[in-house]
């Protein structure tokens, strides 16, 4: 494998996590707004 | 921040203190927002059945990421080369993925089931639930004990405090903000613990990357790789660490109770997605973090004292500066808190309702007050067990593995027994025991596997990959794909396996346990003439909980009622 290659291999991950955080967020801040909106716990 | 002896720098006991009291201040503050004077048994255990997508998300992300799987898989992408960090990760990432759609089917048959065993119960009695619910006590307390132990040697490598110290705060921290409400706090913590560990892995690994040297590091320490650690389709890293995982995805599925417990959890129409983004999340994560164990070979640096789980905090020590290595430090914590904490809402539902609920109180007459304390002395006893086996510092990392290749022993007789009606009682618990039976000699060279036992060995292992391919395929494309995936593997397996498969001693013996429980299961079925009825499930599987106060809608939380 290049050398540019192996710095991609190592640095996609961090970009990939990055993603998963912006959904987790995303979902969780709307669950929490739906809850307060309708009176209800959140869990 | 100051060096220690090896070099390595460390915290200051005052900011360790500081991180750790702010990290479990903040979960048991976060845990008085959802606690109520009277809570519900079925909510301690499974949330209502209904958590949205964020939350479920977060949480089996936050779960199925633990320190020990953080600190193995930069141990594989060490040993292996860069291959090993996929070897590790990906399969580990598969088990979430490969469980959802007998999860839905789970579901379907039993929507307000709270543990995988008390559904063994309802379908076919006794001996089945308790050798699965056995089977997940020992798990999770397996885990739990390593997360322990990698806390502890953690807090005694990164700053001042001793082992035993560092066990001691996290096991406290830890029990204290999940007893109370039980899965319901360790679900929504998980969620809120997320974000701190994908964040720090976002920071870390760049950070590491570039400080250890950036791409030029791949020209420098090229000479320090073998050509099997610096092949990408290394066969080394396939045998050893990939196909026992392959062969573990279902096995590590099944046999843990904290992805039932999520599958019974979140509302049924978000299983699918739930447990697609937990697997990118756990996925990319995991992997990340093994390529810190990929640096560390190309730089050259040997693991301290030997041993390869200080790798990790040693590349930390050495690469981070002083608010980075705090970072760090919440990374690691979180990751163990997040598993550690659904192990005992895990174990306490198994006690409570497979133990209590459905084996010691009469048949609907289980006293949901009675149930929640049970629950409650399950957490204290586990924690104090995980507590005692963790200061004997045991290879947790091999006995996983090996309780993994038991499981395996379990998944046809229990995917089997959620579509075949024709699976029996006695045929689930006969076939587990003569699987394991076989196992075990096969797995600690019991037995000499030179000339015909080792053909034999070589011939179930085949039938165990077709097994393990067949039941993969089966739970997305159903039986008729399974069975060609089966056979299509089996052939394509055997003239290259047999000869020489029974030399990887974990790999065979956990195909082997697949290979034997499956035929004989199938063998003592399939003449069965009675049929089970699944839909009488639902009706023998519901709520223990009825009590007004205790009612999730009518009740606020602790913080509510003292204001």
């Amino acid at each position: 494998m290049s050398v540019f290659f192996l710095t991609l291999y190592v640095l996609v991950w961090p970009v990939i996590v990055f993603g998963v955080i912006y959904v987790l967020g995303k979902a969780l801040w709307q669950e929490i707004r739906e809850a307060k909106r309708e009176g209800r716990p959140l869990i | 921040m100051v060096p220690n002896g090896a070099g390595l720098h460390q915290l200051g006991s005052w900011t360790v203190i500081g991180l750790l009291v702010l990290f479990y201040g903040g979960t048991l503050l976060m845990t008085f927002f959802i606690g109520r004077k009277n809570e519900n048994a079925d909510g301690y255990m499974t949330a209502g059945n209904k958590v949205g997508f964020g939350i479920s998300a977060g949480s089996m992300t936050a779960t199925w990421i633990w320190a020990s799987s953080m600190y193995a898989s930069a141990t594989s992408g060490y040993t292996y080369g860069i291959s090993g960090p996929i070897h590790y990760g990906l399969w580990g990432a598969l088990m979430i993925l490969f469980i959802y759609p007998f999860g839905k089917r789970i579901r379907a048959v039993a929507p307000k089931a709270h543990t995988l065993a008390e559904v063994m119960h309802a379908r076919h009695g006794k001996s089945s639930q308790l050798m699965l619910a056995g089977s997940n006590i020992v798990g999770s307390l397996i885990s739990i004990t390593s997360n322990f132990i990698a806390g502890g040697a953690l807090i005694s490598l990164l700053s001042p405090f001793s082992f035993t110290q560092g066990i001691l705060f996290m096991g406290g921290g830890i029990l204290l903000y999940s007893l109370w409400s039980g899965f319901r706090a360790s679900v929504l913590t998980d969620a809120v613990q997320v974000f701190a560990l994908l964040g720090a892995v976002v920071i870390i690994i760049p950070v590491v990357f570039f400080a250890a040297g950036g791409p030029d590091m791949f020209v420098t320490g090229a000479s320090k790789l073998t050509p099997q650690q610096s092949n990408f389709f290394s066969s080394e890293a396939f045998l050893n660490q990939g196909a026992p995982y392959i062969a573990a995805v279902l096995a590590y599925a099944i046999g843990n109770q904290t992805i039932a417990q999520r599958l019974f959890a979140v509302r049924e129409d978000l299983i699918k997605k739930t447990f697609v983004t937990a697997t990118v999340g756990y996925g990319a994560t995991i992997i990340g973090v093994g390529m810190l164990g990929v640096m560390a070979l190309y730089a050259g640096i040997a693991p301290l004292d030997g041993d390869s789980n200080n790798l990790i905090p040693q590349m930390a020590a050495t690469y981070l500066g002083p608010v980075l290595l705090g970072v760090f430090l919440i990374m690691i914590v979180s990751a163990l808190s997040s598993t550690a904490d659904s192990d005992l809402s895990a174990m306490s539902s198994i006690v409570m309702a497979d133990v209590y609920g459905q084996n010691i109180a009469k048949k609907g007459e289980a006293n949901p007050k009675t149930m929640l304390f049970i629950g409650r002395i399950t957490m204290i006893v586990a924690t104090g067990a995980g507590l005692y086996f963790a200061s004997g510092k045991l290879n947790i990392l091999d006995l996983l593995v090996f309780v993994g290749a038991l499981w395996g022993a379990l998944v046809f007789p229990v995917i089997a027994s959620f579509y075949w009606e024709k699976v029996t009682n006695k045929a689930f618990t006969v076939s587990v025991l003569v699987a394991l039976a076989c196992f075990l000699p096969v797995r600690f060279g019991w037995i000499a596997l030179d000339g015909a036992a080792g053909i034999v060995v070589d011939v179930l292992s085949v039938i165990g990959i077709g097994v393990v391919l067949g039941l993969m395929a089966f739970g997305f494309f159903g039986l008729k794909i399974a069975k060609i995936v089966a056979a299509v593997a089996i052939l394509a397996a055997a003239p290259f396996a047999i000869g020489f498969l029974h030399d990887y001693a974990v790999l065979s013996g956990s195909l082997v346990a697949y290979a034997v429980s499956t035929l004989v299961c199938y063998f003592m079925c399939f003449r069965n003439k009675a049929n089970f009825d699944f839909a009488s499930i639902k009706e023998r599987i519901g709520d223990f909980d009825n009590r007004e106060e205790a009612n999730p809608e009518g009740s606020g939380s602790l913080l509510e009622e003292k204001a």
